[in-house]
């Protein structure tokens, strides 16, 4: 017996996977029923519905970039210090004196405008195939908070490396909140913690991006992929009799 | 919307009364799939973050406007109605719509025929393709004219550059009264009612033109309105990304300079 089987068989390893290799049908239903990430999916799914040119994957895609972003944030924030001007100072910090640090800065970038074009191309596809129509007609539109929620945790971030581009894009982005009818003033001053762009600014959106809005984000994920189970899984095309169609049409 | 007479004509493959959905198992037929793709995508963004820089300029400065000042992407869209009406409805109240409606969409489509089916019926792809071109034709003749419709009127150093400065200078002058001090003045027909009006028309128009020339079906209407929405975001996000250039002129990608 190699090693390896050897520690197959020890009480350690049993106790952490419950299963052999999937290859028998019985192994393969076990592995989506004892594992905490397969189990999200059902342990069978339609044929049809694992075609890549059907889906793009793009909802998969959006999670694994959450997840990409959860990391790297993480590890920016060790070194990110939410203040004017120290929050620049870090930024140039990460591009010379972090090991990495310019590599992950980019990665969160990158991600972060792939995770907004990935969602958006997801709701696009769950659009053009009618996947939204009941009894998914409700997941259609908590997708349709997460997109804003998306949106609104890569415009939190912009502002964040507190240079040049970060804050006059705020400042045109905020400019158009202040035009809202009524309550202008209000929305302007909420979002921008006073009259102007400045330290306040800087603290109440590092707070959103990096607790609240992810914490909400996760919140309706969950919802969404739940509810994507018991709405009847990916979606796939409904029995339909164009006999009987034509047959009621005419009668 | 359609006629009840007009047959549902679904495209794709048909699934009979009583036909059992062929079923695979997750392992490793979704699960395999799911691990090539997380690692293509981990790979290529590894690549681009190893090669591409994040941008990072100057210090932030309240004294020194760069020109232009661009929003991020995904609202350089939105940067680009600014241009074209008022702030409050390019900036607030078309966006809170487009959210609402967008949510609306299955309350407004009931009909589960057509799910899991790319365009739904035989005249979804070509309903899609006509909204589109239809929608970028409006939207670039308007963005066109109100670049280059510019004229100085006789006797006088204004120009006028754009649709609403001609609208509003042709009512101040005949009907002054709305100038006088305290007033409101005749921008808004140009600012808020024009924009508005073509922002309900144009759609509604695209409507029409769908049900008369295809019959279409409430899916199929939601296909064209949709469109509507996903052609004009993808247009003016290009026109406002690569198009606007110093001080917001419309110019060509080559021609647009980094802001200064």
């Amino acid at each position: 017996m190699g090693l390896w089987a050897k520690f197959k068989n020890t009480t350690l390893y049993k106790s952490i996977y419950r299963n052999e290799y999937p290859d028998t049908p019985r192994n393969q239903v076990l592995v989506i029923l004892n594992s905490l990430v397969l189990h999200l999916h059902p342990v069978k799914v339609p044929r049809r519905a694992v075609r890549v040119s059907y889906t793009w994957g793009l909802g998969g895609l959006s999670l694994l970039m959450f997840l990409i972003l959860t990391v790297t944030g993480v590890w920016l924030m060790f070194y990110y210090v939410p203040a004017v001007p120290d929050a620049y100072l870090s930024m140039r910090a990460l591009e010379t004196d972090v090991i990495f640090g310019q590599f992950t800065r980019n990665l969160h970038r990158w991600a972060a405008h792939g995770m907004v074009l990935a969602v958006w191309l997801h709701m696009v596809r769950v659009f053009y195939t009618g996947a939204y129509k009941p009894p998914r007609d409700f997941n259609w539109v908590i997708g349709v908070i997460l997109f804003t929620v998306t949106v609104l945790l890569s415009f939190t971030g912009y502002l964040l490396p507190w240079d040049q581009l970060a804050y006059w894009a705020i400042a045109v982005g905020s400019e158009m909140a202040g035009s809202t009818p009524v309550i202008g003033r209000e929305a302007r001053m909420a979002l921008l913690g006073g009259h102007t762009i400045g330290q306040a600014t800087l603290v109440r959106w590092y707070t959103l991006h990096v607790l609240l809005l992810p914490l909400a984000c996760i919140a309706l994920m969950a919802m969404h992929f739940w509810r994507v189970r018991k709405d009847g899984g990916i979606s796939t095309p409904i029995p339909y009799e164009e006999d009987e169609a034509e047959a009621r049409a005419e009668g | 919307m359609a006629e009840a007479t007009e047959k549902y004509q679904q495209t794709g493959p048909k699934v009979r009364v009583n036909q059992k959905e062929e079923l695979v198992y997750t392992w490793p037929y979704l699960v395999s799939i799911e691990a090539i793709m997380a690692i293509a995508m981990i790979l290529a963004l590894s690549l681009m973050a190893t090669f591409v820089n994040a941008p990072l300029l100057e210090l932030a400065n309240p004294e020194k406007t760069p020109n232009p000042a661009k929003a991020p992407w995904y609202f350089l869209g939105l940067q680009e109605l600014l241009l074209h009406m008022h702030p409050a409805l390019a900036g607030v109240i078309v966006p809170t719509a487009a959210l609402i409606l967008l949510a609306m969409i299955p309350y407004i489509d009931r009909d589960p025929r057509g799910t899991g089916i790319w365009f739904s019926t035989r005249k979804g792809l070509p309903i899609t393709i006509f909204s589109a071109v239809y929608t970028w034709i409006w939207e670039i003749v308007l963005i066109l004219i109100d670049e280059f419709w510019v004229t100085t009127p006789a006797g006088t150093d204004t120009v006028l550059k754009g649709i609403e400065p001609h609208i509003t200078y042709f009512l101040d002058k005949t009907f002054p009264f709305m100038t006088q001090p305290g007033w409101p003045g005749w921008s808004w027909v140009g600012k808020i009612l024009l924009p508005a009006a073509l922002m309900v028309t144009i759609p509604w128009v695209l409507a029409v033109i769908v049900k008369r020339r295809w019959k279409a079906n409430t899916r199929e209407l939601m296909i064209a309105l949709f469109t509507f929405y996903f052609a004009s975001f993808i247009l003016l996000t290009i026109v406002g990304t690569a198009f606007r250039g110093h001080s917001m002129q419309l110019m060509w990608p080559w021609e647009v300079t980094a802001p200064h």
